[in-house]
């Protein structure tokens, strides 16, 4: 028995040069974060230099992947999460787009550090004209650590890449072997494994030992069927978002004006960005009600559709802030914005 | 969405200005404004069920009484401002705990099946007992062959209980049921706000408010106070998609007993099951059989009895193991043990041929 389950593993594990030609190719884009960091010592789990490791390095550790794809490996930044934006985020998209326009290229991966990892893949879930799966990943813990979850979360995503039933359902974000849409998922935790969830609804599918299953499929607006167009986009307008609290007061709202922002997303409110808001407006700025509960959606009521408000659907601040971003290079009229929060 | 909105104000309006025909279901439409159309199956349930006592929140203390449908559109008027309604009273069909009995699975089918056909009809809501809304939910999901809404609605309260949930969750029902977005994403079932697949609802508490769950997953959609949204759909097989053709079924199915996994059961359940006739067993959390149900099982299989392990964790899939593959028991996915007998017994009126089990269960 235990001889059967060598010869098996081995045949499992090695790859026969003729067949590695046949193989589809999976891109892996690598940005950095945790997945790709080095800890002093492997109980070092929250102490880590992100973007330490690079893609070939996750590739060579987890050699059963490549006995189902060939693997090409691009780096685009070595960072941790809080320095992705759209610098990196733009022309991720547009190479994306790129390489998956090759017939041989049956998806992508990306790593990402966790901490804005939602942000990045909603951008891409918004930008990247493909029916291709595109799955980001990162890890909780450092390459380094004990029971680190960044190399099955790598064989996770290339197996979700390589599974028929994951094309046409936008970006997808795998990590604890489960599959979540671009559109809903949120990082809830600080360092747990158990960390992604997709509040409202839920994940979309599993990457389960014996195989990779997708039970929804999203029926928002995204990736083919996007509306937005990086073509000829040099920059982004600046969007921010303004936390609302007890006694908030209004001078983050005018010092974001004044500044020049073209946006403001407001998680909750506060007596005082009455005014402010009002202000705002004047002065062409667009502002987007958000909530900072972390599920629901902001419900559009007659009141805030007489003050021309536009309201985030169920979007978190932070993500609303990357559709109003890319809505600013269509149009400003509220109405138009307000479709635009419905449908994406 | 604008759409929406004018004809709510506008029926609004109608039923604030004419109180004779507030009362009216359907209301008249205000001109230019075709509601859809509605058809209200009752079923019964705790939705359909008034109490003595408007304290009696968990059932009836004593002598509830379930009551006719028009009681619904009276208490509820409503009911007229997101769409015509007409009712049909089938609570002929219920058990006591106001469930769908299974005896009557196939009327209520047959009859469900009927009104979608209707071209006078936009969609379907059936109210239902909350003990059993998600299994009847499911079995429709898998031989309603149509692409209409049809929406199952039930209450933890009773309709005349304090703060019940009752009248909220109908009229979302409705609204869901109208909804053309709601088309094509099979059977549903609507409670606290949140709109389920029929495959993946169900009941996680007793008597609270957030009674409702897809476990694993969750929720496709919302009845928020300003829209119905959907958020994904389900990509499992059903209702249009299905390869169950209702008009084709026996009048029985076949026999499918449930067996709990137990460390030290001799097996004797399972060897009962078998010589009652059962053609097909669902095992309830399959890794911890006994020696003496493994012996059991091995000759039910023997037998050509089939047999589906189901997760008494109630959360995740069965794995295919090759424990699993080599005992020849067929992974009954993430479904409950209710929902994959359901599955079993219409699989088995197809096949008997384990393979095309495990497809079932794979694609359903």
């Amino acid at each position: 028995m235990p001889g059967i389950r060598a010869a098996a593993l081995a045949a499992f594990l090695l790859p026969a040069a003729a067949e590695t030609q046949e193989l589809p190719v999976v891109k892996l884009f690598t940005t950095g974060g945790t997945i790709q960091s080095l800890g002093r010592d492997r109980l070092k789990l929250a102490e880590y230099r992100e973007g330490r490791i690079d893609g070939q390095t996750i590739v060579e550790a987890v050699p059963e992947a490549s006995r189902l794809a060939r693997i090409e490996v691009e780096a685009i930044s070595a960072v941790s999460s809080t320095r992705m934006g759209a610098e990196q985020g733009v022309p991720l998209a547009r190479q994306l787009a790129e390489e998956l326009a090759r017939p041989e290229v049956a998806g992508a991966i990306v790593t990402h550090g966790t901490t804005t990892l939602e942000e990045t893949a909603y951008f891409l879930h918004l930008t990247v004209r493909t029916t291709k799966p595109i799955v980001v990943i990162g890890s909780m813990r450092p390459w380094t650590a004990v029971s680190r979850d960044g190399p099955l979360n790598f064989l996770g995503a290339v197996r979700t890449v390589l599974t028929p039933e994951a094309a046409g359902k936008g970006v997808l974000v795998l990590l604890n072997d489960t599959i979540h849409s671009a559109r809903f998922v949120t990082k809830r935790h600080t360092y747990h494994i158990e960390t992604f969830v997709s509040p409202d609804v839920g994940p979309l599918g599993f990457a389960d030992a014996d195989r990779v299953v997708l039970y929804r499929s999203p029926v928002t607006r995204h990736t083919a069927d996007t509306e937005f167009d990086l073509d000829g986009i040099e920059e982004l307008p600046q969007v921010d978002v303004v936390y609302g609290y007890q006694e908030a007061s209004r001078a983050p709202i005018d010092a974001l004006v004044k500044e020049g922002a073209r946006g403001i997303v407001l998680a909750d409110g506060s007596p005082a960005y009455r005014n402010a808001v009002l202000e705002a407006q004047a002065a062409g700025v667009v502002v987007v009600q958000g909530s900072r509960k972390g599920s629901g959606r902001v419900v559009l009521s007659d009141r805030t559709a007489a003050r021309s408000e536009i309201t985030a659907d169920n979007l978190h601040p932070q993500k609303a802030r990357i559709l109003l971003r890319l809505a600013l290079t269509r149009t400003t009229d509220a109405r138009e914005l307000q479709r635009i929060f419905n449908e994406y | 969405m604008s759409t929406e909105r004018a004809f709510a104000t506008a029926a609004a309006a109608l039923l604030a200005g004419a109180t004779a025909a507030a009362q009216e279901i359907p209301p008249l439409p205000p001109p230019g404004i075709d509601l859809p159309r509605v058809v209200l199956v009752s079923v019964g349930g705790e939705i359909a069920t008034s109490c003595e006592t408007s304290l009696e929140r968990v059932g009836c203390a004593s002598g509830g009484e379930t009551f006719a449908p028009e009681t619904w559109t009276r208490d509820l008027p409503d009911l007229g401002l997101a769409a015509r309604i007409a009712t049909e009273d089938l609570r002929a069909f219920s058990r006591p705990d106001g469930s769908a009995a299974p005896e009557h699975w196939f009327e209520l089918a047959n009859r469900l099946r009927h009104l979608a056909e209707e071209s006078a009809v936009d969609g379907v809501v059936v109210t239902h007992g909350a003990a059993g809304v998600a299994d009847t939910a499911f079995f429709l999901n898998l031989v309603l062959p149509t692409r209409k809404p049809v929406v199952l609605v039930a209450a933890q309260r009773p309709w005349s209980a304090v703060s019940g949930d009752g009248p909220l969750n109908l009229y979302d029902a409705v609204r869901v049921a109208a909804d053309p977005a709601a088309a094509g994403k099979g059977v549903l079932v609507v409670a606290n706000q949140e709109v389920h697949a029929a495959r993946d609802a169900r009941r996680t508490n007793f008597y609270r408010m957030d009674g409702f769950g897809s476990v694993d997953l969750g929720p496709i959609g919302v009845a928020d106070p300003d829209v119905v949204r959907f958020f994904t759909e389900p990509t499992r097989r059903h209702t249009h998609g299905s390869e169950f053709e209702l008009a084709a079924l026996p009048e029985s199915l076949p026999a499918v007993e449930i067996v709990a996994a137990v460390p030290d059961a001799p097996g004797r359940l399972i060897d009962a099951a078998v010589a009652a006739g059962a053609k097909g067993l669902v095992v309830d959390g399959a890794a911890g059989l006994s020696g003496g149900q493994l012996e059991a099982l091995r000759r039910a299989r023997d037998q050509g009895i089939v047999v589906v392990a189901t997760s008494a964790t109630r959360g995740g899939r069965v794995p295919e193991t090759a424990a699993l593959r080599d005992s020849g028991i067929i992974p009954g996915d993430n479904l409950p043990p209710g929902k994959a007998r359901t599955l079993l017994r219409l699989a088995l009126t197809q096949t008997s041929d384990p393979a095309e089990i495990r497809r079932i269960f794979g694609e359903y």
